[in-house]
């Protein structure tokens, strides 16, 4: 692909100035992740650079990933993470996609407001309903066999899995409504009509010919929800008693808030280990990601 | 299967789409909705379909009342110009979509597929999906999916639009032969007459959401009700000049200035003393002789067959199909001699036929 | 004008029945229903975590609720909550915490950096400006624990932390540089993460102005600097307009890379976080329900009515194309 106009247009001089002040200003963060690939191999560090017990260079070692066949708990956080991201992205993809085409195909009385609502939800800083969600997941809880007796995800009130997918998925809807209404905008009106006709119904309709046409939509979403259910921390932590035992997040944090003086290398190992997936999907479906922070922040395309 | 339109209207807000569409389609017959963009031939079309709800009026199939009933149930076939295939679907999925959704059985699913895939010269792409078609072969299919649910009814949105002059040609013939042979009630609709002209029954013209007459081609050609379809039907279209026609006796003359006709008195009658009327005359009724209205050759268009020349007559443009042997010139003198019982006379208020009601 | 066709046709007899109202409504919800089934799930989801949620903590702010009344024994007491806000001694260092906090994280990093970073890229060869947005965009997706533990240990004290390890041998006194300076660390961490929002949309933006109106631009024989004042930032006032008001929304209400870096010490507590300390964790275990929701409440109300003017300034020409089915 060719370079931008302003870029064929900017002197080697420049180049190389604009290079330097980026450099500049984006080392904190070459630091910062440096020293986690650095940290996770290493006994100790100081600073960047990796010492042994008595303070000299050297001390590479791979004690630090002992924990995953050490500790008991890690492998259960993991567990609860994947079903959280696998949970909230199953949930997220089929209700808005539900929810989008209705907005986009169907004309129904309220529609027009149902837009302007999700449009301002998706503005409004849900954080801010955390105390309050508290108060709604404790009321779950206290419905028979969906509040609290679920195999897995417990339930889906208060200290469950469920309760924190729950709450994700509902946060999570406003983006997720329009970037499918959005993809469904787009396609063309007659190819629902010929199905219309063909004699199937406005479900089959969607499941079977509408679906397969905005798989980019889905992927995009799929991986976003993914990541962002196995990243969180606040919502797990908010809502799940055990620190320990709920996510790999909540995990992490409860190991660098223990009372005992923190092993930095070995809290940067499990870090690390969170972290690689969401770098793997990172650079293999960039184009997904960056289409919902560019597409979902304008309120989809 | 007989289709009835009767005060059919549909209208969004103060916006009409269509309004007080009335006709018959009989049992078998081919029919083409004809009109520019925007005349509403494909709303009324997308109504019949049971798309669209009308706003007033009814649609009946045979007798029975069909508004309320849902597409899926109205056994209509459809075919799109954007040909609307499922790209993610085979062509024989395409094909069985339909009879999927009837739980049609397998056997006969496979049978009737492949019997509708051969009809329509395409067997032997069942495998493949629609991207890797041309655009002729995709309306196949098209075509095919909504014949395969053997419809009561099959319905046209404009479906030769997207292909080459020389496919549309081949693809004209082919659909009218077939509807011949199955003999299933038709809507046709396009904006191109010679479509309409040549493969429909009877034509229904619309503009700006009214139908302005519903009739066989000869007649629409022959005996055009408004200036409109005088105008649209036939190519290259009609001339239309002011006259004047006056009663000299028991002579009728229509005249302008550089411009005298003798009318028979069939045609003169119902016009004479009505002051200034539209004279209508296609180029292929103007001949070039020795005597008649002069006037002198301004632009000569080679069109093969013909020439079509246009005539500066006084200070009006005629134009002329004439033998491109005749060896015409720019600025020539020539005498036209139109055929005078083939006239139109049109009202210029009401743009009505002063001839036919 | 009556069409010549009317009169072939004029025998026609049922002429669709003028529909009473009743019927119409019923008409009307049937084809509703279908809609309903689509919408109801996030119907359902959006009224039981978005507007019941407004209500209740609009609700609990008007209550004495705490640990110390516990979910029976609480009472109305109307707005005392808020009149307690007011006269609370810690508020006014929060709230000039909060408008601190806010305004430099905006324009040092969710406007500041973000257009920077945008422009440079922009002006490099463009696989390098790639290589850079992708790393500025790291902060965002790595979990928020691991993330704010690298600024921890960036801040750590001698021997282990990176910042002391170049700044000693400058000769700076070695120092855990987080409770030092507590701001600065608040700020860097959250201005990282908010840059790459701005810092995508920003690129889009100059990526697509006419190209060329940027060619003219150049012939003209503008030098950078103005090309930059001139030419490229007046071109992109409105997606700067929108994320400066969408960004100090976000930066107003959120709050868990402090809660995570410095949990509220060393006068660092915003507002967001003052609520949630209140209301739902603090060391002692004892939580002000009633007072935490008032001080939510004040959030709630700003970013309502911040999310509608959001609505109508920018997403008001949105395209919302009516449908072209009306089938049941």
């Amino acid at each position: 692909m060719d370079d931008h106009p302003l870029t064929t247009a900017t002197t080697r001089r420049n180049k190389l100035v604009f290079h330097l002040l980026l450099l500049i200003v984006t080392v904190p963060i070459l630091v910062g992740y440096l020293w986690i690939l650095i940290s996770t191999f290493s006994h100790r560090t100081y600073g960047l650079i990796p010492v042994d017990d008595y303070g000299n260079f050297g001390g590479l070692t791979l004690q630090n990933w002992s924990f995953l066949w050490k500790d008991p708990n890690i492998w259960q956080v993991t567990f609860n993470s994947l079903v959280l991201a696998v949970g909230l992205t199953i949930g997220v993809v089929s209700v808005s996609a539900l929810a989008g085409y209705a907005l986009s195909r169907i004309g129904f009385s309220g529609r027009r407001s149902f837009l302007a609502v999700t449009l301002i939800l998706h503005a409004f800083p849900s954080v801010t309903l955390l105390i309050s969600i508290y108060f709604v997941l404790r009321w779950i809880a206290r419905i028979p066999i969906i509040g609290n007796d679920l195999p897995i995800i417990g339930g889906f009130g208060y200290n469950t899995l469920g309760g924190v997918i729950l709450v994700m998925l509902a946060l999570q809807l406003p983006l997720g409504i329009w970037l499918m209404k959005g993809f469904f905008d787009h396609i063309s009106w007659d190819m629902e009509r010929a199905a219309l006709i063909d004699g199937a119904s406005r479900f089959r309709v969607w499941w079977q010919i509408l679906l397969p046409q905005i798989k980019p939509g889905i992927a995009a979403l799929s991986i976003f929800s993914f990541i962002s259910g196995w990243n969180e921390f606040l919502i797990p932590y908010t809502y799940m008693a055990q620190q320990e035992k709920s996510t790999i997040a909540t995990y992490l944090n409860s190991m660098l808030s223990d009372t005992a003086p923190v092993n930095y290398s070995q809290v940067a190992a499990v870090g690390l280990f969170q972290l690689i997936p969401v770098i793997i999907f990172f650079i293999f479906t960039q184009e997904y990601l960056l289409s919902i922070f560019a597409g979902g922040s304008k309120g989809g395309t | 299967m007989r289709l009835t339109l009767e005060n059919l209207t549909k209208k969004w807000g103060s916006v009409v789409g269509a309004e007080n569409i009335n006709l018959q389609v009989e049992d078998g017959e081919f029919v083409a909705f004809l009109g520019p963009s925007g005349c509403g031939k494909t709303t009324t079309l997308l109504m019949i379909a049971g798309i669209y709800k009308p706003t007033a009026g009814v649609i009946k199939f045979d007798d029975r009342v069909m508004n309320k009933v849902p597409p899926k149930d109205r056994n209509v076939g459809m075919v799109f110009q954007s040909y609307a295939l499922y790209p993610h679907m085979t062509v024989y999925e395409n094909l069985t979509f339909p009879m999927k959704l009837k739980k049609v059985p397998e056997k006969e699913m496979k049978e009737r597929a492949q019997h509708i895939a051969d009809l329509m010269g395409i067997g032997h792409l069942m495998e493949r999906k629609p991207g890797q078609l041309s655009g002729g072969q995709q309306q196949r299919v098209a075509l095919g999916r909504a014949l395969v649910k053997q419809p009561d009814l099959l319905l046209f949105d404009e479906p030769l639009s997207n292909l080459d002059a020389r496919l549309r040609l081949t693809m004209r013939a082919e659909i009218k032969r077939l509807q011949l042979e199955l003999g299933i009630t038709s809507v046709y609709v396009t904006h191109d007459q010679v479509e309409a002209m040549t493969m429909a029954d009877r034509i229904a013209v619309m503009k700006d959401g009214h139908l302005q007459a519903f009739s066989p081609p000869n007649v629409l050609y022959d005996q055009p009700a408004t200036l409109f379809i005088a105008g649209f039907i036939g190519n290259p279209p009609m001339n239309f000049l002011e006259v004047e026609v006056v009663q000299e006796g028991d002579r009728y003359v229509a005249r302008r200035k550089g411009f005298e006709l003798a009318i028979p008195p069939q045609r003169g009658k119902p016009v004479a003393g009505r002051g200034r009327v539209i004279l209508g005359i296609r180029p292929e009724d103007i001949a070039l002789g020795a005597e008649g209205i002069p006037g002198e050759v301004y632009v000569i268009e080679p069109l093969g067959r013909d020439d079509l020349i246009d005539v500066l007559v006084g200070d009006e443009h005629l134009r002329v199909l004439a033998d491109p042997d005749i060896g015409l010139k720019l600025g020539d003198r020539v005498h036209l001699q139109p055929n005078a019982s083939r006239v139109q006379f049109f009202d210029p208020e009401t743009e009505k036929s002063l001839l036919w009601s | 004008m009556v069409c010549p066709s009317q009169r072939v046709n004029d025998m026609s007899t049922s002429i669709a029945p003028s529909e009473s109202r009743w019927r119409q409504w019923w008409e009307n919800f049937r084809s509703s229903l279908s809609a309903l089934a689509f919408m109801s799930p996030a119907a359902v989801l959006i009224i039981l975590f978005f507007f019941i949620p407004v209500i209740i903590i609009v609700a609990i702010s008007l209550t004495n609720m705490s640990t110390s009344t516990g979910f029976q024994n609480w009472e109305w007491i109307g707005l005392q909550n808020y009149v307690k806000i007011f006269s609370h001694p810690k508020t006014g260092e929060v709230l000039k915490n909060t408008i601190f906090y806010v305004a430099a994280t905006l324009a040092l990093f969710n406007v500041g950096m973000a257009l920077v970073v945008a422009i440079i890229t922009t002006h490099i060869p463009r696989r390098a400006g790639f290589a850079y947005r992708t790393l500025w965009l790291l902060p965002r997706l790595t979990p928020s624990v691991v993330y704010v533990m690298m600024w921890k240990y960036i801040a750590a004290d001698a021997p282990y932390g990176i910042l002391n390890q170049f700044l000693v041998p400058l000769g700076v006194e070695p120092t855990n540089w987080l409770p030092a300076k507590p701001w600065l660390f608040v700020i860097l961490t959250n201005g990282f993460i908010g840059a790459s929002f701005g810092m995508i949309i920003f690129t889009s933006a100059i990526e697509s102005i006419p190209r060329d109106y940027l060619i003219a631009a150049l012939v003209d024989g503008c030098s950078n600097w103005q090309r930059i004042r001139y030419v490229i930032l007046p071109m992109i006032r409105w997606p700067l307009l929108f994320v400066t008001t969408y960004q100090t929304l976000s930066l107003l209400t959120s709050f868990e890379q402090i809660l995570l870096l410095t949990d509220g010490q060393f006068g660092t507590e915003v507002w967001s976080l003052w609520a949630y300390h209140r209301a739902l964790n603090n060391y002692w275990g004892n939580f002000q329900w009633g007072f935490g929701a008032a001080l939510a409440t004040v959030l709630v109300i700003i970013g309502i009515v911040m999310a509608i003017v959001y609505m109508r300034y920018f997403q008001f020409n949105e395209l919302v194309q009516e449908p072209k089915i009306e089938a049941l």
